[in-house]
């Protein structure tokens, strides 16, 4: 068993910006997790999109976490969009209704056409 | 992080509502995990090449997984207070329907408060701490959870059917 420890970094997208993870989300993971929140809310993107698809394990400490930066996000008006779960944490996702507040999709590029259709229009 | 431990099963506390053995339940392993954070990953892949045999679907058992890594948690942190010298012991027993995994700590004799039901929306408000989802996980990866205490143990056993009914991961 290798234990990942978390690493998130930042992507500025178009109305957007993605954060990478790669490792666990865990009780270990906050610092990263929170680091990585923080400089991705500089660019004031539209939406926070989490990229899920170098992470294969969740634990109920790293879904609280996510919780956290769900409320963050909600809070400066900000969309949570996910991509790249599991089989197994998309379920989660859904017993745990985070499902209906984070948008969730297969890949990136879904993920982000859908960032860039629901952007507010700028006159 | 610690090693796990396969232990003689004598030194096992006989925790769980089945016992060493108990009519036609067969013990498949058991063995027990040092009582740090993050060795419920331990717990929950010893558990994964146990069951291996059993060709369980894979989605059961990640279920499965995640419900052994929680209860594992639960164990470590509320039970034997991380306390690297305090076991977790785990037993998995295997009956012709059945399988059950027994976490059992050396958190027996105080009482349990019945945990909160996770609110996201009220999470996400604020008004409930964005932790608390452990408990919740576990009832909905297994088809049936047990709770047994004694004045120095307190086990939780999960049942996962082998066959027929599949009552977890149901949403409602």
């Amino acid at each position: 068993m290798l234990v990942k420890q978390l690493e998130a970094r930042v992507r500025p997208q178009p109305g957007a910006a993605v954060i990478d993870l790669h490792g666990d989300i865990d009780t270990f993971a906050e610092a990263a997790l929170n680091d990585a929140f923080a400089e991705a809310s500089q660019g004031h993107p539209s939406a926070i999109v989490l990229n899920f698809r170098d992470v294969e394990y969740i634990n109920s400490t790293g879904i609280a976490l996510i919780v956290g930066l769900l409320a963050r996000a909600r809070q400066s008006g900000r969309r949570m969009v996910v991509f790249g779960l599991n089989d197994h944490y998309a379920e989660i996702f859904r017993i745990t209704r985070l499902a209906e507040f984070m948008s969730v999709f297969p890949d990136e590029a879904s993920a982000l056409a859908d960032v860039v259709s629901s952007a507010p229009q700028q006159m | 992080m610690m090693a796990m431990h396969t232990s003689n099963p004598t030194s096992f506390p006989a925790g769980g509502s089945r016992g060493q053995t108990e009519g036609d339940w067969q013990v498949l392993a058991e063995f027990s995990i040092p009582s740090q954070p993050g060795n419920e990953r331990l717990a929950s892949d010893q558990v994964a090449t146990s069951i291996q045999a059993l060709d369980l679907p894979v989605q059961r058992a990640e279920r499965l997984k995640t419900a052994v890594a929680e209860a594992t948690m639960n164990a470590m942190e509320h039970g034997n207070h991380y306390r690297p010298e305090l076991p977790v012991w785990i037993r998995l027993l295997v009956s012709a329907t059945a399988l059950a995994v027994q976490i059992t700590d050396q958190g027996g004799g105080q009482s349990i408060p019945e945990p909160e039901a996770p609110d996201l929306e009220a999470k996400l408000a604020g008004r409930q701490t964005p932790r608390g989802w452990g408990l919740f996980l576990i009832e909905k990866m297994v088809d049936e959870m047990h709770v047994v205490t004694d004045q120095a143990h307190h086990t939780v056993e999960l049942i996962l059917y082998l066959k027929g009914a599949d009552h977890a991961g149901q949403t409602t």
